[in-house]
């Protein structure tokens, strides 16, 4: 039962992660890969706080979104001041850097991991509660990026992201747009991350890097981006597949790589054959509309 | 303890290993001049490269030039297949360059899982040994490798810029980096001009690999950090221009193995993520060089300074 409880945390986690990652990439058309260092700075900072500050975990996971946000803005401003593109190479950047920086860094565990990691709520309620806790914030984050996709911040989002230029023109601040955009989407990572933290009490520098990257954004491609269900199927579908690999019994050493493989694969496939991914929002990919394009 | 000797020496291990980063950081500008893209799945290329020169030295026990010349096949190989089942796929679409960019990201990453399924993740080399005999020059340690690296990057680089130059492929190249539609209407076929440039940072990569693969120990994903590298040397030479690429690949090289003096070796590879992001935060259009501009100004203002005379 645990077994399950533990498929259902981590379904749970992705789901959180592939929608605050949809509202970035897919509703603000923001390029960016980086999502996952995110999730391991709300991670750190919460495991570190609740750790050696003896900061209450449910703060301390506050702590960790909030860390999470402030360092996505610290990265989003200065490169959108430049271009779009720049975002992209800028977080690659950090999120690199920063868990090579983390390997380096011994009062964090360095590249051996942090460990002990005080637990929350499985102790005294068992592992149900949380559980609960964290399916719980998975359906707030799902609703949350559905209602500010759908008010009015997500018809701006939409009209920054299909004309800036036009958006600038009228008045609006696409980099404000951006960075906020960024930022929320980080801070949800962040925690996510704390939640992280607090249930698998172990942290390593090496978890939150391109591979954890490919995975969220194949769950989000796979899915169907800039849709509210999309990335909640990607992550499902994407959770329960490679356990499936795992019964299989291959060494450590295949079962990495076979993993990465498939989700690579998967999203090369679904790029070519259906990138619309499973729930098809209009013209996601095109670079241009659809009438400029009848219009040749 | 810092002196003129070894000042002397880290400057030439410095320029010698700058020699690969070179050839990586000017095939990923070419890419970016020409194709407009970000190719991160230059790594997948670097990856290919390697491990094709691998297979013909370790494994079929061919000579290191067959080892070179299969290089050179595996990095342009799997440009071909990138431009052709993926870029140009993608640009008949008329995907949006982000979709274009997640296509290179995803292709590296899928060709180094795959590598990693074949190969394993142990470090290894082209040569059963990366130990080169070494001279004393001028109190300089020189190793047999250094020279032919270098040797090897220069002439590449004159290739490239006689290439570019001279050759018709080189002017479409030219012509459809400035502009492709002009080029297009133009007569000039861009999907064979960009398989072209594509080939061409295959070819080069393919050298740069052998170059590396000979002095270092790689696995499948390292050419992901020696790629994010040229992401970095291309950005502070200023973007689309190759020379200027090659010229911060040097210098960045230069600080990284310099670096060893001030701060501890462990620390050396994260000076690389450093690098990147703040050549983006404080370099975005890199380094410009005034004189060259005023130099090109004078050349365009001064025909209409005499023709204003004569009317006069």
């Amino acid at each position: 039962m645990d077994y399950i409880y533990t498929i259902l945390i981590l379904i749970g986690l992705f789901v959180i992660l592939a929608s605050s990652f949809d509202l970035v990439i897919g509703h603000c058309g923001l390029i960016s890969i980086a999502h996952p260092i995110f999730y391991a700075l709300g991670a750190y900072v919460s495991a570190m706080l609740a750790k050696e500050g003896g900061v209450p975990i449910p703060l301390a996971m506050l702590a960790g979104g909030a860390a999470a946000f402030l360092a996505s803005v610290l990265v989003a401003l200065p490169s959108l001041r430049v271009s779009g593109d720049y975002l992209l190479i800028a977080s690659i950047g950090f999120q690199l850097g920063l868990i090579e920086f983390a390997k380096h860094i011994h009062s964090i565990g360095g590249a051996g991991g942090l460990t002990n990691i005080p637990s929350f709520l499985v102790n005294s309620y068992g592992r149900l509660s949380y559980v609960i806790l964290v399916l719980a914030v998975a359906v707030l984050t799902v609703l949350f990026v559905r209602w500010l996709t759908s008010g009015p911040y997500g018809r701006m989002m939409a009209a920054m992201r299909d004309d800036e230029l036009a958006f600038s023109m009228l008045g609006r601040n696409a980099i404000w747009v951006k960075v906020s955009v960024f930022a929320i989407g980080s801070g949800i990572a962040g925690v996510a991350g704390g939640l992280y933290a607090h249930y698998f009490r172990f942290l390593e520098p090496d978890q939150f890097g391109l591979l954890q990257s490919s995975a969220i954004l194949t769950m989000v491609v796979v899915g169907g981006m800039r849709t509210t269900w999309g990335p909640v199927i990607g992550a499902v579908v994407l959770q329960i597949l490679p356990q499936a690999i795992t019964f299989l019994g291959l060494p450590p050493s295949i079962l990495g790589p076979l993993q990465g493989l498939m989700f690579s694969g998967l999203v090369l496939v679904f790029m070519f054959a259906r990138p619309q991914g499973l729930l098809a929002a209009p013209d996601i990919w095109a670079g241009r509309s659809t009438r400029e394009r009848a219009d040749g | 303890m810092l002196n003129a000797t070894v000042i002397s020496q880290i400057l030439w291990t410095s320029l010698a290993t700058s020699s690969y980063f070179v050839l990586f950081a000017v095939a990923f500008a070419l890419v970016l001049k020409v194709n407009k893209v970000f190719n991160f799945a230059q790594a997948g290329m670097m990856t290919c490269a390697f491990y094709s020169a691998y297979v013909a030295v370790r494994v079929l026990e061919f000579s290191g030039p067959v080892g070179f010349v299969a290089a050179i096949a595996g990095g342009a190989a799997m440009a071909f297949i990138l431009e052709r089942f993926g870029f140009s796929v993608l640009r008949h679409r008329r995907a949006s360059p982000m979709f274009v960019f997640i296509f290179t990201l995803i292709a590296s990453q899928f060709i180094t899982y795959a590598m990693t399924m074949i190969f394993g993740t142990w470090p290894t080399t082209i040569f059963a040994s990366m130990f080169w005999p070494v001279s004393i020059i001028a109190n300089v340690a020189v190793s047999a490798w250094d020279l032919p690296a270098l040797g090897a990057t220069i002439l590449v680089l004159v290739v490239l810029w006689a290439f570019l130059r001279f050759t018709r492929y080189g002017q479409f190249m030219i012509a459809v980096a400035d502009n492709a539609d002009l080029a297009e209407l133009y007569g000039i076929r861009k999907d064979r001009v960009l398989m072209v440039s594509m080939l061409v940072a295959g070819i080069i990569c393919g050298i740069g690999m052998f170059l590396y693969g000979t002095r270092a120990q790689v696995q499948p994903a390292a050419a992901t950090e020696l790629m994010l590298f040229a992401v970095a040397a291309t950005i502070l030479g200023g973007i689309g221009n190759l020379w200027g690429a090659a010229l911060a690949a040097v210098v960045l090289g230069l600080v990284q193995n310099s670096s060893i003096l001030f701060i501890p070796s462990a620390w050396q590879g994260f000076l690389l993520y450093a690098f990147l992001f703040f050549a983006i935060v404080l370099f975005p259009s890199g380094f410009h060089l005034p004189e060259r501009s005023k130099r090109l100004k004078r050349t365009v203002v001064a025909p209409v300074v005499v023709s204003d005379a004569k009317e006069g």
